[in-house]
C-alpha cells in the first residue's frame, strides 16, 4: 500500500541524479520540480498541482532523476513503489491514459529537438531512404521484400523522383520471385554480372528528353498514378486511370503503355471476355508493342480462366516458339503454365 | 496476458518473411505481438543490421505517435506472426480495455524519452571527439540500465557496434567518425574490431566528455 509522507518547506524530496523506484502524488502543499532546459540552458521551475504525479518516468525507467523536487511550502505526498503503482494503475486506466498523453507529447517535443540538431547532418529524405531499402533487398535477391518496398514506394510517391525506376525494379523483383524464388538466382542490378539484362523483362524505354530526377509530369505522372493504384490492387480505379490516359492521348508512348495496362486491369477484374477482346485489338493496332509477349501470356491466361485449355495452350506455345530471351520471366511463366495444363490433361 | 479476445477485429497475421513495415515508410499504427517472432532491422550502408528480435507480448512501431515521422527500422515476420494493430482510431478503446498494455506502453515511452534526451545531449557537444566519446558513455549507461552487475569488470567496456552506428548516434559522417575513432585508437583509448569496439577506460571518456560539456 502506498504510504503518506510529510515534508517541510525548503526540504528536498529527491535530487537530480538520484536513482529510486518511488513515485509521488502531491496531496497538499507546494512542490516544484527544478531543472535546466536541455535546449536553451534556462532554469525551469515547474510547480506541481495537487493530485498530480511526479517522479514517474525516472522510477519506471530506472533512470536517474532529472530534476530536484523542492518543497516550497509544507507538503503531504502519497508515495508508491513501482510495483504498488503498477497495481494501482491497473484499476485506474484513466490515469495511465493521461500519462500516456503527457509522455507522448514529451516524446514528440524531444524528438523534434533532436531533429532540429540533425537537420544538417542527416539529409536523407524518407523517399530516397525507402528506395534504397528496396534496392538493398533486390540486390540481395530478397524479391518479396523488394516487391513490398517498391510497391509501397509507388503508393506513397506515385510521381516521385524514382517512380519510374521503382516500377522497373518492381517488375524485376516480381520476375525474380517467379523465376528463382527468394535468395536464389543471379544478383540483379550488379553491373559486372554477365546476365543483368536477363533479369529485367522488357525494361521501359528510356526517354532521353527527360532530365533524370526531374519530377514526372503530364502523361507520365498519370501513368504512374494509375500504376500505383494497380499495385495497391485497386484495379477498378487503376483501369479508369489508364483509360483516361489513353483517351487523352497526350503522349503516344504512354497511350501504348496505358492500353497494355488496361488489359491487365481487366484481367484482374476477372472480365476475361473483355480482356481477350482488348488484348486482341491491342496486338492488331500495335504488332510491335514492347509488351507483346506479355500480352500473349495474358491472352493465354484469360482463355484458361474461361476453361478453353486448347486455346490457352496455343498462346503459351506461341510464346515459347518466339525468338527472344528464353530466360525472360514471361517465357518461364508460359512454360510453367503450359506444363501445368499438360499435366492436368494427362493426370 | 490480458484477455484480448474481444479485439480480434484489430488482429493481423503475417507469414514468415513478410514485411510488416519498412524503414522510412510513413506509419500511423503500432503493434502488439500475440504470437511469433518479429525481426527489427535497419539497412546500414550495404548491410542489413538486426537491431532486435521481439516476441509476445512486446510492442513495436510505437514511434508512430510522432506524426509524419518515417519508420526508423523495418519489421519483418520470422514465424507466422499474429499482432494487434493499434492506430489513432482504436487506441483509446484498446487501452481502456487493457490497462496492462497501457502500462507497458507507458514504460516504453519513458525509455524512448530518455533515449532521445540522451541523444540530444550528445548532439549538443561541439567537438566531434567528445560526441563520439559520449556515444560510448550513453551505450554504457543503457546496457547498465538493462543488466546490472557488469561493474566488477573494471573500466574496460566492449560494445557491439560499428563505425556506422557510432556515426549515426553522434550525428556526424561515417568518415568523420572513422577519423575520430582512428585517432582514439592511436592514443590506445579504443580498440577497433570488425564487429565491436572496445573502450579501454570508460571513466577516462567520462572525464573527457564532462570537461567539454558547457556548464
Amino acid at each position: 500500500m502506498p504510504k503518506v509522507a510529510s515534508y517541510r518547506a525548503n526540504s528536498v524530496i529527491y535530487f537530480q541524479g538520484d536513482v529510486s523506484d518511488k513515485i509521488y502524488v502531491l496531496q497538499q502543499g507546494k512542490v516544484s520540480l527544478n531543472y535546466t532546459d536541455i535546449e536553451n540552458g534556462k532554469d525551469i521551475h515547474e510547480v506541481i498541482q495537487t493530485g498530480e504525479f511526479f517522479g514517474v518516468k525516472s522510477a519506471l525507467g530506472k533512470y536517474p532523476r532529472e530534476e530536484n523536487a523542492v518543497v516550497l511550502s509544507d507538503a503531504q505526498v502519497l508515495v508508491f513503489t513501482v510495483p504498488e503503482f503498477e497495481v494501482f494503475s491497473q484499476a485506474n486506466t484513466r490515469i495511465i491514459m493521461k500519462m500516456l498523453k503527457v509522455f507522448s507529447n514529451q516524446l514528440r517535443r524531444v524528438h523534434k529537438q533532436v531533429e532540429n540538431l540533425l537537420e544538417k547532418s542527416e539529409a536523407e529524405s524518407p523517399e530516397a531512404g525507402l528506395f534504397k531499402v528496396g534496392e538493398y533487398y533486390l540486390k540481395n535477391r530478397q524479391y518479396s521484400s523488394a516487391k513490398y518496398v517498391f510497391s509501397r514506394y509507388l503508393t506513397y510517391y506515385p510521381a516521385g523522383r524514382m517512380a519510374e525506376q521503382a516500377s522497373r525494379y518492381l517488375e524485376v523483383a516480381e520476375s525474380g520471385s517467379v523465376k528463382y524464388g527468394d535468395g536464389k538466382g543471379p544478383a540483379p542490378m550488379v553491373a559486372e554480372h554477365s546476365r543483368p539484362a536477363a533479369a529485367a523483362p522488357s525494361p521501359a524505354p528510356e526517354r532521353p528528353e527527360r532530365t533524370p530526377g526531374a519530377d514526372l509530369d503530364g502523361a507520365a505522372k498519370d501513368f504512374y498514378d494509375a500504376k500505383s493504384l494497380f499495385s495497391q490492387e485497386k484495379y477498378k480505379e487503376a483501369l479508369s486511370g489508364f483509360k483516361r490516359l489513353v483517351e487523352s492521348n497526350a503522349d503516344p508512348e504512354y497511350t501504348m503503355k496505358g492500353l497494355y495496362e488496361m488489359g491487365r486491369c481487366l484481367f484482374m477484374l476477372q472480365q476475361y471476355d473483355v480482356t481477350i477482346k482488348h488484348f486482341t485489338q491491342l496486338i492488331q493496332s500495335y504488332p510491335k508493342h514492347p509488351d507483346l509477349v506479355d500480352t500473349l501470356f495474358w491472352l493465354g491466361q484469360s482463355w484458361e480462366k474461361k476453361g478453353d485449355k486448347d486455346r490457352a495452350a496455343g498462346f503459351y506455345k506461341k510464346i515459347l516458339a518466339m525468338e527472344g530471351d528464353e530466360d525472360a520471366a514471361v517465357h518461364l511463366k508460359a512454360k510453367k503454365a503450359l506444363r501445368a495444363l499438360e499435366e492436368a490433361a494427362h493426370g | 496476458m490480458a484477455d484480448l479476445s474481444s479485439f480480434t477485429r484489430f488482429a493481423r497475421t503475417y507469414q514468415p518473411g513478410e514485411i510488416i513495415f519498412a524503414e522510412y515508410e510513413p506509419g500511423d499504427s503500432f503493434y502488439l505481438i500475440q504470437a511469433g517472432r518479429v525481426k527489427i532491422s535497419k539497412i546500414v550502408g550495404d548491410l542489413e543490421k538486426t537491431i532486435d528480435i521481439l516476441q509476445p507480448p512486446e510492442i513495436f512501431g510505437e514511434m508512430s505517435i510522432l506524426e509524419g515521422a518515417p519508420r526508423s527500422a523495418t519489421a519483418q515476420a520470422i514465424d507466422v506472426v499474429k499482432v494487434l494493430e493499434f492506430n489513432r482510431a482504436n487506441f483509446e478503446v484498446l487501452m481502456m480495455g487493457n490497462p496492462q498494455i497501457a502500462l507497458r506502453l507507458l514504460k516504453l515511452f519513458t525509455k524512448r524519452i530518455w533515449d532521445q534526451k540522451r541523444r540530444f545531449m550528445i548532439l549538443t557537444l561541439d567537438d566531434p571527439q567528445a560526441k563520439v566519446a559520449d556515444v560510448f558513455l550513453m551505450l554504457a549507461e543503457t546496457s547498465a540500465a538493462v543488466s546490472t552487475g557488469g561493474e566488477q569488470e573494471g573500466e574496460k567496456r566492449e560494445f557491439k557496434v560499428t563505425v556506422e552506428d557510432v556515426a549515426h548516434w553522434a550525428g556526424i559522417s561515417i568518415q568523420e567518425a572513422q577519423t575520430v575513432l582512428g585517432h582514439f585508437a592511436n592514443q590506445r583509448r579504443v580498440e577497433l574490431f570488425q564487429d565491436r569496439i572496445v573502450v579501454r577506460n570508460i571513466s577516462d571518456f567520462s572525464r573527457f566528455v564532462n570537461s567539454r560539456r558547457k556548464k
